[in-house]
């Protein structure tokens, strides 16, 4: 068996018409950036929206409600949910069970417009039952004082969405006292307001849309939920906190619809004009690919050597187009902030363009894809010169 | 001397590269068609459909904060209205989604139709909804995705009301993109009247018509009086800006799409370019010849030129055929989805087609003239040395 030609031989080819390479891998690179802008947005909206909720809570809606945004929860529903068994409770021995309201009104935003956000009426429970959301910057909002605390995604988004501006919604006007973090979470792009102020504001019927609680373990999780759903006076459903986010991010499923499409239409055109590229090294170099057989380097030699030719060519377009989406996503971010995505609920939800490991690591399987597949045939070609041929043409 | 035949004679010189570069470019082309119809499907949304002489009323607070049903009547009586009707959201979903998949709303029946005179709903099955308490006019973008037709009974589970409705597809919105479902608001309002409630009472949205888009402004103003200082102020504006807000979020994905389609764009000028680029060098001692001969650089160029256009914008065309059957494809696997608006109704416009096929004559253009330009300024002497 013949000896491989080495790894540095299909490199230096790539270098050795720097133009033509350059040119063919920045087609790969362009690629690569697009189909890392689409990935990384969707996968930080599936993040948020995945990344919230915590394991032990369980979401207390109506039956039939698909979100907290269309539920209405009595205060005697309310009040039977916060005796049941196996809730955890708090260090005041509290049982950790927090009504939550949820109204989505319009916010002007800062650039035009306007925006459903999700406003959340809570009480002082909300904070131990969700404790990803944290106060990072002012304080909590004082019960029955008008005060607001809003979610990180939406500072500078909006009007008056700032540590200490004043938030105009609803019915009445609205002082920030915090800005609140949740660890990337939907709970950024709230904004959480007195329960019972909320609902004088937005003059509901029912007191609560939901109520969130945490059980003592995932025994009693489970057994809550069937004492919930079993309930025959409040038509109650419970759910845990994990899945219902869960199934929110399913909307965010049709956007992979466009991403394979848009990676394998590019794809496939760049796959071609790799293809292009390589038939023309293929032909420029009919002589050395003669003497090389001529040699003794068999077949599979030349064939493998072409591949590594074109995945080199594949690489070279993923590092280029990695560089180039990073730095695109960070000024896409910096330039026009959080892009905005109008959730199934009808809020929107406020998501920071970020490409990580995953995407760049699907964008370079496809680069190389791209180049392999489009010097298949070429290096087919070059592997089935008759080295006599070859010589003599040249 | 005419040198469409050098062209042709040139284009079948390497008829792989020719087809290779045809084929990147038409798919280039197409991708470029199918992002440019997701902001297009928004621009429809609101010239096309969007009447300039409709207009919704909501609370000012948002649309989810309800109006007294009442207030529909004060809208109807204020002069220049023609029509006015109540629109609640139901938030139905279809069995086995489990989450609402088309916008379903109860609607006064009575008064609908007078609202949106433009969707033409046949007036038998407009009959139809009137007689028929449990009656549903449904759009055809649903219809299709569901295989519904005239005469079935579906069931809608409210996501937002306590109740099941049995519904009888009863009338069509006869447009291909059309997802809405209308049911009545009276059949709602006593499902809810059953369940011990006081009935629906309320009202989302008030669509109103005016006779005249010149009384427009006027009429807004008038309802918006109607409201100060009530429980309910409501914000009244055109069916255009309504819309152009409610889809505003999409902003940021719009741009994001633009981008991604700039960069495809970009990547045909470099695919075309490539190509071009490599066929002229190949060329080098032929342009040479062809100049010692006595062409004109004019000729010379013009017959590169056009080459790279053939190619490119023969592509482009066929790229663009390739968007309009995808889109289909497309329509039917998406339908209407509540994260992508209308940005998922993947309709070709012509402002798409257009777009696409001047683009790919731009490309073309680009592709080709740089590359022959550079060809023809070499001294004919220093190129024939090099090659023979």
């Amino acid at each position: 068996m013949a000896a491989h030609l080495p790894l540095g031989y299909s490199v230096r080819n790539v270098l050795a018409r720097p133009a033509r390479s350059l040119m063919t891998a920045t087609v790969i690179a362009l690629v690569v950036v697009a189909c890392a802008l689409l990935l990384g947005l969707i996968g930080s909206l599936r993040r948020t929206l995945i990344a919230s909720g915590e394991a032990l809570n369980l979401v207390v809606m109506r039956k039939g409600s698909d979100n907290d945004g269309s539920s209405q929860v009595t205060l005697e529903a309310y009040q039977m949910v916060r005796f049941l068994d196996g809730i955890a409770r708090d260090a005041g021995d509290q049982p950790m069970v927090s009504p939550e309201l949820v109204v989505q009104p319009f916010l002007r935003r800062l650039d035009g417009g306007r925006e459903n956000v999700l406003v959340r009426g809570v009480e002082a429970m909300a904070l131990p039952v969700h404790p990803e959301v944290r106060i990072t910057q002012g304080r909590m909002i004082a019960p029955s004082a008008g005060e607001a605390v809003v979610g990180r995604g939406l500072v500078g988004r909006y009007e008056g969405a700032v540590l200490g501006g004043e938030l105009r919604f609803g019915r009445g006007r609205w002082k920030v006292t915090g800005v609140l973090d949740a660890g990337g979470s939907s709970f950024e792009s709230e904004i959480w307001v007195d329960a019972r102020e909320l609902g004088r504001d937005a003059k509901r019927l029912f007191p609560y849309s939901g109520v969130r609680l945490r059980a003592r373990d995932a025994a009693t999780m489970a057994a809550l939920k069937r004492r919930i759903d079993a309930d025959p006076r409040h038509a109650l459903e419970a759910k845990p906190e994990v899945e219902y986010y869960a199934s929110q991010a399913e909307s965010a499923d049709v956007l992979y619809i466009l991403v394979v499409g848009v990676a394998v239409l590019a794809g496939i055109g760049a796959g071609f004009g790799a293809a292009n590229t390589m038939y023309a090294s293929v032909q420029a170099r009919t002589a050395e690919i003669g003497t090389l057989r001529a040699m003794g380097f068999a077949r599979g030699a030349i064939l493998r050597a072409f591949q590594v030719e074109a995945a080199a060519l594949g690489v070279l377009g993923f590092v280029i187009g990695a560089v180039a989406s990073l730095v695109l996503a960070y000024v896409i971010r910096h330039a026009f902030g959080g892009v905005g995505f109008s959730a199934s609920t009808f809020t929107t939800n406020v998501v920071l363009l970020r490409i990580g490991v995953t995407e760049l690591a699907v964008a370079f399987v496809l680069a190389v894809v791209v180049g392999l597949a489009g010097g298949i045939a070429p290096a087919w070609r070059a592997a089935r010169l008759r080295p006599i041929e070859a010589l003599r043409r040249a | 001397m005419s040198w469409t035949r050098l062209v042709l004679a040139n284009l079948g010189r390497n008829p792989l590269r020719t087809v290779l570069t045809a084929a990147a470019v038409a798919l280039a082309v197409a991708l470029v068609s199918l992002l440019l119809t997701m902001p297009a499907g928004l621009d429809l949304i609101l010239d096309r459909f969007a009447s300039n002489t409709r207009i919704s009323v909501h609370n000012k607070a948002g649309v989810v904060y309800p109006m007294p049903y009442a207030f529909t009547r004060k809208v109807r009586q204020v002069d220049g209205v023609v029509a006015a009707a109540a629109f609640t959201w139901f938030g139905g979903a279809y069995e086995e989604a489990g989450r609402v998949t088309f916008p379903n709303f109860a609607v006064e029946a009575e008064h609908v139709n007078a609202v949106y005179p433009d969707y033409a709903i046949d007036p038998g099955q407009m009959a139809a909804f009137l007689r028929y308490r449990d009656g549903a006019i449904v759009g055809r973008g649903t219809l299709k995705k569901y295989g519904w037709s005239l005469g079935d009974r579906i069931t809608l589970k409210s996501t937002v009301w306590p109740v099941d409705l049995d519904l009888r597809i009863v009338g069509e919105v006869a447009n291909d993109t059309a997802p809405m479902l209308w049911l009545r608001y009276d059949y709602l309002d006593e499902a809810l009247k059953k369940q011990g409630w006081t009935g629906l009472g309320i009202a989302g949205v008030v669509w109103a018509r005016v006779s005249d888009p010149k009384l427009v402004n006027a009429v807004m103003r008038t309802v918006d009086d109607l409201s100060r200082n009530s429980e309910a102020e409501t914000a009244s504006e055109t069916e255009k800006s309504f819309f152009g807000n409610f889809f505003g979020s999409l902003d940021g994905l719009v741009r994001i799409i633009l981008v991604i389609t700039s960069l495809v764009a970009l990547c045909i000028v470099f695919i075309a370019g490539n190509t071009t680029s490599m066929s002229v060098r190949e060329r080098a001692g032929e342009i040479a010849v062809l100049r010692a001969l006595g062409f004109p650089r004019r000729t010379i160029v013009q017959a590169l030129v056009a080459e790279a256009l053939l190619v490119v914008t023969g592509a482009g065309i066929l790229g663009v055929l390739l968007a309009v059957g995808l889109t289909g494809t497309l329509r039917t696997v998406a339908g209407w989805n509540q994260t992508l608006g209308p940005l998922g109704n993947f309709m070709v416009t012509p402002g798409v087609v257009v777009q696409g096929l001047l683009l790919s004559v731009a490309m073309g253009l680009t592709a080709g003239i740089a590359p022959a330009l550079g060809a023809v300024r070499r001294p004919v002497a220093e190129a024939l040395r090099e090659v023979f």
